[in-house]
């Protein structure tokens, strides 16, 4: 199940027996109607539809891979309804059906209780699921006739409407077969919400609008089809005051939220923004010199300058290529592999720098051949060595679909076959490596001959396809990787620039316009499709132009919205009335209390001075607790959510008590032990460490109380007042302590 | 049970490797050989006059600092006193010593050393002025200079230059080429250091100043190693706007050896012509030709059409790689026919890389092969015609789908079979222990009694196929060097360097070349020598660096001498009649101990590789090679063979210094009996003294006590030195390939009965 062994906050739920799908199964009326004794009874169209229904072909049930349970294997959702056939009818010698006396048969004395059974009673004997399950074996459990319909289309009614919040709307779902029938299936279709604290769906399709407002959709399966209905909730509540639109971004936030009737937070300070920004594109905080210099600028550009001055920055390419290195694994196994890792990792960050265009570095990397040394993208091939991994990382990672499913069966959510999967591969075939001096690392080069690769399922062989798009023939001498990067820098791709301007509006907004922001497909649409779309074509426009990207993104007006929610937006969580406030990952903060405590971090074979951000690989997670502890990624998986965000007691405690953090505070000629040695007045050297953590003036009552506290006297061991010196270091040492330990210092906001 | 059973083989392996630990551990791999390892500067300007300091591995009594041009010399730098300063030097480079690299060398007790590139500009050469690891003490440096440095670990070098906008500068460091180990990162920076552009993988910045100001160039390596190993020669110079970009010169890779082929015209006659990438548009040639092109930009293809008949042999080399380009070159040859109104595609030939004659050492644990590689990802092949037609080429750069670089260029050439050949030999190494992957720099630096082994690699070129023999000139006095030739259709022969017992203390520079009969003409090509940049005794952790030398620097030490000498006991000929046996007697002439009662000798030679390896004693003065010719099946002729094996000798450091040092420090020790003895007279003349001598007296003493104290001083070094004598001369196993003095055996015909 490749899909459970990937982090993803979408995996399958391991299936639980749930009362409600009992209940389901015990009252099931099956859409079909009484007439099932004198119709011939399809397999296919009537009978699989139960199977899925009832949750007997989950993949922890009867389609877990590799023999289902207890002998039994049903394909994983239906979706091979022949091969299902085969299992139930011919294999065992017919055991499972006993078409002499139907309710004999093993299959109904299972799934009713009578016989012992793992998954518990499916069917109750007076359902007319049993009834119609029985009728189909007497009627010697026909696959289907040669001239019975098929299912070609599914939909579900309404595809989209506004309710109300705490509103509700039941869904119709409707089967069409290739004889012009149209079926209500309501009953045996699946549900879905992509955002449960915004929409609940009952099995039977009830949607109920919950208390947040905005966009959610609900996916609807059935058979291997599905269809989504979309609802938007608006709040309602006046928009009248809203920021003059600076740049498209605005125009598509603020129309999205003029229509959902939540009006935004007010604009930030220069304070906020200023950190805000230089946290976002640059990782780290403004030093005090760039804090006095802009706020004391009066012109009305300097935000703008001040973004084109980070992007210019090496800050910036180093703290993407951070963000990029860790998806694209660059991690340390070996003692041997610290050059391919640094080599690798100085790519990324250069190509940044460089602002070489998002093409053309990923063209580089995906097609790259040639030795490490000489080539470093080549790194890739050395971490992610399989054919299979190859294409499920760049489709994850640069197309933001996730195809892995589609190895073995037929992706259920998606329109993605196992032939989609095995074309997608073939783009891999050719790829021929040869040793290298070094050890573990090979040479890599296209190897002369026909990509093809074969589907293990049904033995054909693929030529190469993209996500089910031609590429046109490629020759025995033509690398297919290239085509593949054509194909994504193609301006009409559909995947390309969406998943990675989806990727960066949830760098700097803290969530994607689809979350999660690698899972990009028709039953997960955007929260604002109108404002992805636009940003889409504006990347493809500016020539996949990275820096340009976030200039457009940060430059907004939505982008500089304060943090602080007003009465209507506090809720919202989508619409991005107001800046989300996130906790600065780990690498971020540690500079980030270094640079306050004016303490450095040593990392074994790195020059003095060298900041988290500017880590080349995972290997110095090992040495550094605080690392590990706020979740730096160790570059195992292409998903962003292998960083640790979320918060824990672990990290309140070690920044609460932890060594390092106290060596830091009294580092030798540290912030502290200066701030107590200097002659400056006790004012000006509060001011001057709220600048430094927090880019702003203290105010009036957090000045008072820093200095009250700094005027008191600390008693030693003994009892005794320590001499007036070392009171000034401790007390410096706490208040910096204490300021490290706000959420105004962890979290960007 | 099976618990005591894994038990039981846990203690064993504990044991086992318990055991062996200390003996590997104990035992180090190749007797002392001296080595040049860094100079300080690495080069100079032609025309001036430069300081150098040097540093090696057993560089004791050096002598000269020597090169591999005449035009550059150098002599001892000497202190206020006259006296040489030790490992100092004074080099003058001729103004018409034309910029390049050069071999530099020390002529040590042991002998000449392994080389260190030495190289020559025509810009301004600065010293890196340390520490300038920090913004703040960024060195200056001038435009057109060069800067000889050093990258130390963890930091990074900082330089500051001036820029006026829109001029263009060059920012060019030399590493790899020059020896270095340094896999240099090099920046151009703001003037608060930011970067704003970057090159890592050895190539030069091209930089066009943006504006008026000062700018910062930061060095280091690519994983912050450093260290004296670490040095670069940083080159910073001014170019006009569209003048081509010439790098400093460096050193050439082993596999160069191969090109040009002889007689190959500098300039070639066609150049390749874009476009030519699509099959409706080849370039159009005719065969033989000889062109010039380029891979670029990235995932170029360059389509060449020719007119071709049946039958036809034509040669297809291309040369890339060998440039110093990092390329792959490929090639498909197709015959286009016609199919309807399209065209049909025949397969004709598909040619890629050039193998190494020899299998060369793999990335893994165990010794399988030398360490160096004579093959290349360049093209060498046939081309036969199978039908006449419209023939197409196809030319590519596996490695250059995605990378535009238009320094990537090739010369392709495809001419009729010119059978030809190229040498390259290096010191011979082989498996000395368990899985020792030692990659060695091995000087030409001859003990008396010992014979050095040089393996000899052949590229054949257009199916030259005989076999090749080797001459040799200029080799010292007392130094002979015979050849152990490449058999028909093999790729490998071993040329035997012996210095005998007696030959004098010497350097000379020698030549080899091979001999073939090709199309009945005797045709002679040198033989490169190619070494090691350092030893590297472990290749596991290190991989080794390889190049060829500009020349074949040979010398003899003529005071140190080979822990054994294995030779035949009688000189001459040793005559056998076919399909009989031929005992050879051999002597053993050991001045050291070993460990272990025997060696293994197996036996090098054309026609007599096969025979079984056999066991000599290493306590006896004597011993005999039996050669059984009806297993071996040589043919009647003559033979050289030689026998190689490696042996543990108990080596011992200069045991002569320590009766030396003894002796020096008996004369301390008697300097300051006198002295104190001396002391005593005067202070039992000061007890009896009038008042007026006394300050005599006291003088007297004060001197006295002043040379007793340095007495004592030099006392205290003499006995150190005889420590240190003692402690050097304690014997040390060290494991070394033993080679015999090559043996002349003559295979008469059997008698017809």
């Amino acid at each position: 199940m490749p899909h459970l062994n990937t982090p993803s906050r979408r995996t399958v739920r391991p299936f639980v027996l749930s009362s409600t799908i009992i209940a389901l199964l015990l009252i099931l009326v099956a859409a079909r109607g009484a007439s099932a004794s004198e119709q011939p009874i399809s397999f296919a169209n009537d009978i699989m539809p139960l199977f899925t229904k009832a949750g007997c072909n989950v993949g922890v049930c009867h389609a877990k891979a590799g023999g289902g349970q207890n002998g039994f294997q049903l394909s994983l959702y239906g979706f091979e309804p022949q091969e299902d056939y085969d299992h139930l009818v011919k294999e065992g010698r017919g055991r499972r059906v006993s078409f002499a006396a139907p309710e004999q048969s093993l299959l109904l004395r299972k799934a009713s209780g009578e016989l012992p059974h793992g998954g518990g009673i499916r069917l109750d004997p007076s359902s007319e699921s049993y009834n119609l399950l029985r009728e189909w074996i007497r009627q010697g459990a026909p696959y289907q006739r040669e001239q019975d319909a098929t299912l070609i289309a599914f939909e579900v009614q309404p595809a989209r409407m506004t309710i109300a919040r705490q509103g509700e709307q039941q869904l119709t779902a409707l089967a069409h077969y290739s004889d012009g029938r149209v079926r209500d299936v309501t009953r045996l279709a699946l549900y879905e919400s992509n955002d449960r604290d915004m929409a609940a769906v009952t099995d039977f399709g009830l949607v109920k609008i919950l208390g947040a407002s905005g966009n959610v959709a609900v996916m609807v399966r059935y058979q291997g089809k599905v269809a989504v209905f979309s609802a938007s909730a608006p709040l309602g509540a006046p928009v009248d005051a809203m920021p003059v639109a600076k740049n498209f971004v605005d125009e598509h936030v603020f129309g999205n939220l003029r229509k959902l009737g939540i009006p935004p937070s007010s604009l930030c300070d220069d304070e906020t923004f200023l950190r805000r920004v230089t946290l976002d594109i640059g990782g780290r905080l403004p030093t005090e010199e760039e804090a006095a210099a802009f706020l004391a600028d009066a012109s009305s550009d300097k935000r703008d300058r001040l973004i084109e001055n980070l992007l210019r920055s090496p800050d910036y390419a180093d703290y993407f290529a951070n963000k990029w290195t860790a998806l694209l694994k660059n991690r340390r196994d070996d003692a041997s592999d610290i050059v391919a890792n640094f080599a690798f990792h100085a790519w990324v960050r250069d190509s940044l720098l460089a602002n070489k265009p998002y093409d053309q570095f990923v063209r580089e990397l995906l097609a790259a051949t040639g030795t490490v040394i000489g080539n470093p993208p080549v790194a890739w091939y050395k971490r992610v060595v399989e054919p299979k991994q190859q294409l499920e990382d760049v489709a994850q990672l640069f197309l933001g679909v996730r195809v892995q499913c589609a190895q073995c069966h037929h992706h259920p959510f998606e329109r993605w076959s196992q032939d989609d999967y095995y074309s997608l591969s073939a783009f891999f075939t050719q790829v021929g490596r040869k040793p290298s001096g070094t050890r573990g690392e090979d040479l890599i080069f296209h190897k002369r001959g026909i990509a093809t690769a074969v589907n293990i399922k049904t033995g054909a062989p693929k030529k190469p396809a993209a996500l089910g798009d031609a590429v046109g023939d490629i020759s025995a001498d033509e690398d297919p990787r290239l085509r593949l990067a054509d194909w994504m820098s193609n301006p009409n791709n559909p995947f390309f620039a969406k998943a990675l301007v989806n990727r960066y509006w949830k760098h700097f907004f803290h969530r994607g316009l689809i979350e999660p922001e690698d899972d990009i497909r028709d039953t997960n649409p955007p929260t604002n499709p109108e404002l992805l779309a636009a940003l889409e074509q504006h990347f493809i426009a500016s020539g996949f132009d990275l820096k340009e990207l976030v200039r457009v993104i940060t430059s907004s007006q939505a982008y500089q919205l304060s943090a602080v929610p007003n009465e209507f937006n506090v809720s919202d969580r989508q619409n991005y009335s107001r800046y989300y406030p996130r906790r600065l990952q780990a690498e971020v903060l540690l500079d980030a209390i270094d640079y306050v405590t004016s303490a450095s971090t040593d990392f074994p074979s790195l020059p003095p001075g060298t900041r988290a951000v500017a880590l080349p690989d995972n290997s110095y997670n090992r040495s550094s607790p605080f690392l590990r502890v706020f979740g730096r990624p160790e570059g195992e998986s292409v998903c962003e959510c292998e960083r640790v965000q979320s918060s824990s007691l672990a990290q309140s405690l070690h920044l609460i008590n932890a060594p390092d953090i106290k060596a830091k505070l009294a580092f030798p000629n540290g912030r502290a032990e200066r701030l107590a040695k200097e002659d400056l007045p006790a004012e000006t050297k509060v001011r001057s460490l709220y600048q430094a953590a927090f880019s702003r003036e203290p105010r009036a009552d957090e000045l008072k109380t820093a200095l009250d506290f700094l005027a008191e006297i600390p008693l030693d061991a003994a009892g005794q007042p320590v001499d007036a010196q070392r009171a000034a270091r401790e007390n410096f040492q706490d208040l910096v302590w204490a300021l490290i330990n706000t959420k105004e210092f962890l979290f960007n906001h | 049970m099976v618990s005591t059973v894994h038990l039981r083989v846990l203690t064993l392996a504990v044991v086992v490797w318990l055991g062996l630990a200390p003996v590997l551990v104990a035992q180090s791999v190749c007797l002392p050989a001296p080595r040049l390892l860094t100079t300080m500067p690495m080069g100079g300007r032609a025309g001036a006059q430069v300081e150098v300091k040097i540093t090696g591995e057993n560089l004791e009594d050096v002598e000269q600092l020597a090169f591999s041009d005449a035009r550059i010399a150098a002599s001892s730098k000497p202190n206020a006193m006259g006296q040489p300063i030790p490992n100092e030097y004074i080099v003058t480079i001729a103004p018409d010593c034309p910029p390049g690299v050069y071999e530099a060398r020390v002529m040590t007790r042991l002998g000449l050393s392994s080389s260190r590139v030495f190289s020559v500009s025509k810009l301004t050469e600065v010293n890196q002025k340390q520490p300038n690891t920090s913004l703040a003490m960024a060195m200056e440096l001038p435009l057109n200079s060069i800067c000889n440095g050093v990258a130390s670990a963890k930091g990074i070098d900082h330089y500051v230059f001036e820029g006026r906008k829109g001029q263009r500068v060059i920012v060019d460091c030399a590493t790899r080429g020059i020896d270095s180990k340094l896999d240099a990162v090099v920046v151009i920076g703001d003037a608060a250091g930011r970067d704003l552009l970057v090159e890592r993988r050895g190539g030069a910045l091209d930089f066009t100043v943006p504006e008026d100001g000062r700018y910062v160039i930061k060095v280091h390596d690519l994983t912050f190693k450093g260290g004296p190993a670490f040095f670069y020669r940083l080159g910073l110079w001014e170019l006009p706007g569209d003048a081509p970009l010439v790098r400093q010169p460096s050193t050439q890779p082993v596999n160069s050896f191969s090109w040009p082929p002889a007689g190959l015209s500098e300039q070639p006659a066609v150049s390749e012509t874009e476009p030519n990438n699509l099959p409706t548009q080849p370039q159009k040639i005719s065969l033989p030709c000889d062109i010039a092109g380029s891979f670029f930009p990235a995932a170029d293809v360059d389509l060449f059409e020719f007119e071709a008949q049946q039958g036809e042999e034509w040669w297809v080399e291309v040369a890339s790689e060998r440039l110093g380009r990092p390329t792959d070159p490929a090639i498909l040859v197709q015959r286009v026919g016609n199919a309807g109104a399209g065209e049909a595609l025949t397969d004709v030939a598909e040619l890629s890389d050039i193998p190494s004659p020899v299998k060369v050492s793999s990335n893994g644990y165990a010794y399988d092969g030398p360490p160096y590689n004579a093959g290349s990802s360049d093209i060498l092949g046939k081309l036969t015609i199978q039908e006449s037609g419209v023939h197409r080429l196809r030319l590519s750069d596996l490695f250059g789908g995605t990378r535009s670089d238009p320094r990537n260029i090739y010369r392709l050439v495809i001419r009729k079979a010119a059978p030809d050949f190229a040498l390259v030999a290096w010191a011979l190494h082989m498996e000395l222990r368990n899985g020792d992957r030692n990659a060695l720099s091995k000087p030409i630096a001859l003990r008396g009694g010992s014979t050095m082994a040089l393996e000899v690699v052949v590229a054949r070129r257009d199916g030259f196929d005989g076999e090749i023999d080797f001459m040799m000139e200029g080799f010292p006095d007392g130094v002979t060097a015979q050849g152990l030739k490449i058999p028909a259709g093999q790729s490998r022969g071993l040329i035997l360097v012996t210095a005998h017992q007696e030959a004098p203390r010497s350097l000379a520079n020698a030549t080899i070349y091979g001999r073939a009969e090709i199309g009945g003409v005797t045709v002679t090509r040198p033989c490169r020598l190619a070494s090691m940049a350092w030893p590297v005794p472990d290749s596991w952790g290190e991989i080794p660096s390889p190049r060829l030398l500009a020349d074949m620097a040979v010398s003899v030490s003529g005071l140190e001498f080979a822990p054994i000498t294995i030779a035949p006991s009688v000189s001459g000929v040793h005559e056998v009649v076919e399909g009989e046996q031929l005992k050879i007697p051999l002597m053993l002439i050991r001045r050291s101990e070993f460990s272990g009662a025997a060696m293994q000798l197996k036996t090098a030679g054309a026609g007599f590789e096969r025979a079984p390896a056999f066991d000599v004693s290493l306590t006896a003065d004597t011993s005999q090679a039996v050669f059984d010719l009806a297993t071996l099946k040589a043919p009647p002729g003559d033979y050289l063979i030689g026998l190689y094996g490696s042996a543990v000798a108990k080596y011992r450091h200069r045991p002569d210094l320590i009766a030396a040092a003894e002796e020096a420090r008996i004369a301390a020790e008697q300097e300051v009996k006198a002295l104190e003895a001396e002391a005593q007279k005067l202070a039992e003349e000061s007890s009896t003294a009038s008042a007026e001598s006394l300050p005599g007296i006291q003088m007297a003493a004060e001197m006295i006590a002043a040379r007793q104290k340095a007495a004592v001083a030099a006392l205290a070094a003499a006995a150190d030195q005889v420590k240190k004598a003692n402690d050097a001369s304690q014997p040390k196993d060290i494991v070394d390939i033993v080679v015999s003095e090559p043996i002349a055996i003559r295979v008469k015909p059997a008698e017809k009965k």
